[in-house]
């Protein structure tokens, strides 16, 4: 009866906030937790859920994953906003339910932070788990990661649902050794593109075996710590690939995978990644081919993930970088475009970004190609500016501005093409500032 | 053309916090002006360096599981990393490398960690693994009687307790301990600081007080270090201090 009571007050809450023009975010779900943390028991849902959990890409893979299902017709629940914890998905399940707590959809699909998978899913049955990666994060950089993937490798020895894995990072490969009766495991992977390197480029983190502890050897590194690998002591990496995209090619943005070639709005390697995931899930459903590669051709994210605007008839690129991965990922998409660019980066040290900005000493910022000026702003404007003239970019052609606005307003003094790097806090705002800017 | 050497211990494995970005500065300030910059490194596995060859020894932090290994191999170089200290080597030691040449390391469970002793300070874990000193931190350093404000960011659960000569006053953040008054350990060439940041990168005299002493021993002269231009390190500074301390 107690629960009948949360959610119909929550439900009146919710149509409160609607008026006011207010989505909650998490509120709703915080609220019904506090309430009664065993709530995720009471939902009634009878369609398979799908949960995507990685360090970077959550958001993209979830909304791709989804779009696609959508676009096959069938009816989708989804946190697209991005709010992973357990009260965000919890919100999202309290929005769509009925008073009784049963769930009318096709399909649940969730991105969940790292951390919460074990929680949330102690109660709600998961039939699909997909994998991306595991990088280092700005906020745990205390060997952190090693105890996330112990935590998660730790919930998957009782669980026997599918799981989609990126079979070219060892930090994530290894979860499909956790559970021996689990049949249900599914690797995917990216054959060897033009700009992969024979030795890491990017900071990364699977450097010794997770069985015998011996130094991993790689045949090529695609970015950070993920591409081929292999233990040269126990064969750890052999795994029998699912899905496998084969033709990268990132100037045409497209790749093929069994004979179909598929054509995308994006041209990151680490995107390819995330869209073989969403085809391997796609798959499992047995969703029609054609209707993927449809759904794949259009799929785009207005929310400074990789988007790209026109500003003023300036080109402009704007990614998000929370940690050095994603910065990385971003620096590589420059440096794989051969034409005249500048680069506005935006750091901020607020309590969501982590108080620590030292993380910039992991980005590559070694030759890069075409950059003829950097403009740097956000409250740490001037640590990543130190930080770029000391990997030996010309400090003449670097600009810091802690004031945002003015940094925008230089950025645009010029009409050649702009790539711009936020970290968390910043991205939005900097996207509404260059929005704003458009006449 | 001049040169220093330095050897940068456990890169692979003492690699948190940026600390890696204390070479790049060091190497940058000294190819600025035109000297080279040798860097050597050593990790477990290689073979054993000469310590006393080189001008500046520099390792930084790393997770705190790793103190264990670390230790195992390091002490097998205790004679010599001595006999480079009595020589004059410099060492700059951050986080992690800071506790081992201490004493030892008391884990949380009691554990203990032997260090060097080359010094006599020692550390101990707080018993709540949640609770860490972390956060920005500006000390007051005294270089070559010249007061200087360093700043850093800290990140250790670790206490160091015993430490005779500090690196400096804590002006802002905790210190060796959870709100202490002193951070870190300096000894004429030895500085050994929880400060990350990386530290170098926006403490200019402190670097050039590194360079200015490794070389004025190396070429046995008094050498005035040409001026860079440090205009986004002084932004920079001012930035940061009116924001910690209040003070322009
Ligand atoms: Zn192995």
């Amino acid at each position: 009866m107690k629960n009948f009571f949360i959610i119909l007050i929550t439900k009146i809450l919710y149509i409160i906030l609607k008026i006011a023009g207010k989505n909650g975010g998490n509120f709703l779900g915080k609220l019904a937790y506090d309430w009664n943390s065993n709530i995720f028991h009471y939902f009634k849902i009878d369609c398979p859920i799908i949960a995507v959990t990685a360090t970077n890409g959550k958001t993209m893979t979830n909304n791709a994953i989804g779009y696609v299902f959508k676009t096959a017709d069938k009816k989708v629940i989804s946190n697209i906003e991005g709010n992973n914890m357990e009260t965000g998905i919890l919100s999202t399940l309290l929005k769509s339910c009925s008073l009784t707590g049963k769930i009318k959809a096709d399909y649940c699909v969730f991105e969940v932070d790292e951390g919460y998978i074990p929680i949330i899913f102690k109660d709600l049955k998961l039939d699909t788990l997909v994998i991306l990666n595991f990088f280092r994060d700005q906020l745990d950089r205390n060997g952190e990661v090693e105890s996330l993937i112990l935590k998660i490798n730790e919930f998957l020895k009782n669980y026997t649902g599918n799981l989609i894995l990126n079979a070219d990072d060892p930090n994530v490969a290894r979860l499909g050794m956790a559970n021996s009766e689990n049949n249900n495991v599914y690797y995917f992977s990216v054959d060897q593109y033009d700009y992969a390197t024979k030795d890491i480029k990017e900071a990364g983190e699977g450097k010794f075996c997770p069985f015998c502890n011996t130094r991993i050897e790689y045949e090529y590194y695609q970015y950070s710590h993920i591409g081929k690998f292999k233990c040269p002591n126990c064969g750890y990496g052999d795994n029998e690939i699912y899905k496998f995209a084969t033709n990268v090619d990132l100037k045409n943005r497209c790749f093929n995978i069994d004979d179909i070639t598929y054509q995308i709005r994006f041209n990151s390697i680490y995107n390819i990644y995330n869209f073989v995931a969403v085809i391997t899930c796609a798959s499992l459903y047995n969703i029609d081919k054609e209707i993927v590669r449809q759904a794949l051709s259009e799929f785009v994210l207005n929310n400074g993930r990789l988007e790209e605007l026109e500003i003023n008839n300036i080109p402009t690129i704007i990614n998000l970088a929370k940690n050095p991965t994603g910065a990385n990922v971003s620096l590589r998409i420059l440096n794989e475009d051969d034409s005249e660019k500048e680069l506005l980066f935006v750091l901020n040290d607020n309590i969501a970004d982590g108080f620590d900005v030292s993380w910039i000493w992991d980005i590559n910022f070694d030759t890069l190609n075409n950059v003829t000026r950097i403009i740097t702003s956000g409250t740490r404007a001037y640590d990543i500016a130190i930080r770029i003239k000391t990997s030996g970019f010309s400090p003449k052609k670097i600009e810091p501005y802690l004031d945002l606005s003015d940094a925008v307003k230089n950025l645009y003094k010029t009409d050649t093409k702009k790539y711009v790097i936020a970290n968390y806090t910043s991205l939005q705002p900097t996207r509404k500032e260059i929005l704003n800017f458009n006449q | 053309m001049k040169e220093l050497k330095i050897l940068y211990l456990y890169p692979d494995i003492l690699e948190l916090y940026g600390d890696f970005g204390n070479i790049q500065v060091l190497r940058y300030r000294l190819e600025q002006r035109g000297i080279k910059a040798i860097i050597d490194s050593y990790s477990i596995g290689d073979i054993a360096p000469d310590f006393t060859k080189y001008d500046l020894v520099f390792a930084g932090g790393g997770a705190d599981q790793e103190q264990g290994i670390l230790s195992q191999d390091l002490l097998k170089h205790k004679d010599n990393i001595k006999k480079a200290i009595d020589d004059g080597v410099f060492f700059l030691l951050i986080c992690g490398a800071y506790q081992l040449f201490g004493k030892y390391y008391k884990g949380v469970e009691g554990n203990i960690i032997p260090g060097l002793e080359i010094f006599d300070y020692y550390t101990e874990a707080i018993e709540d693994r949640k609770k860490r000193c972390i956060g920005n931190i500006v000390i007051e350093a005294n270089l070559n009687g010249n007061p200087t404000k360093i700043i850093g960011f800290e990140n250790h659960g670790g206490q160091t307790y015993g430490v005779s000569s500090p690196f400096g006053n804590v002006l802002f953040g905790n210190g060796n301990q959870f709100g202490a008054l002193d951070e870190g350990f300096f000894l004429n060439n030895v500085i050994a600081t929880y400060l990350h940041g990386p530290l170098l990168s926006k403490n200019p005299e402190l670097t050039d007080f590194i360079i200015k002493y490794c070389l004025d021993r190396k070429y046995d002269e008094n050498i005035t270090l040409e001026d860079l231009d440090d205009t986004f390190e002084n932004q920079c500074r001012e930035q940061l201090l009116y924001r910690f301390l209040n003070v322009s």
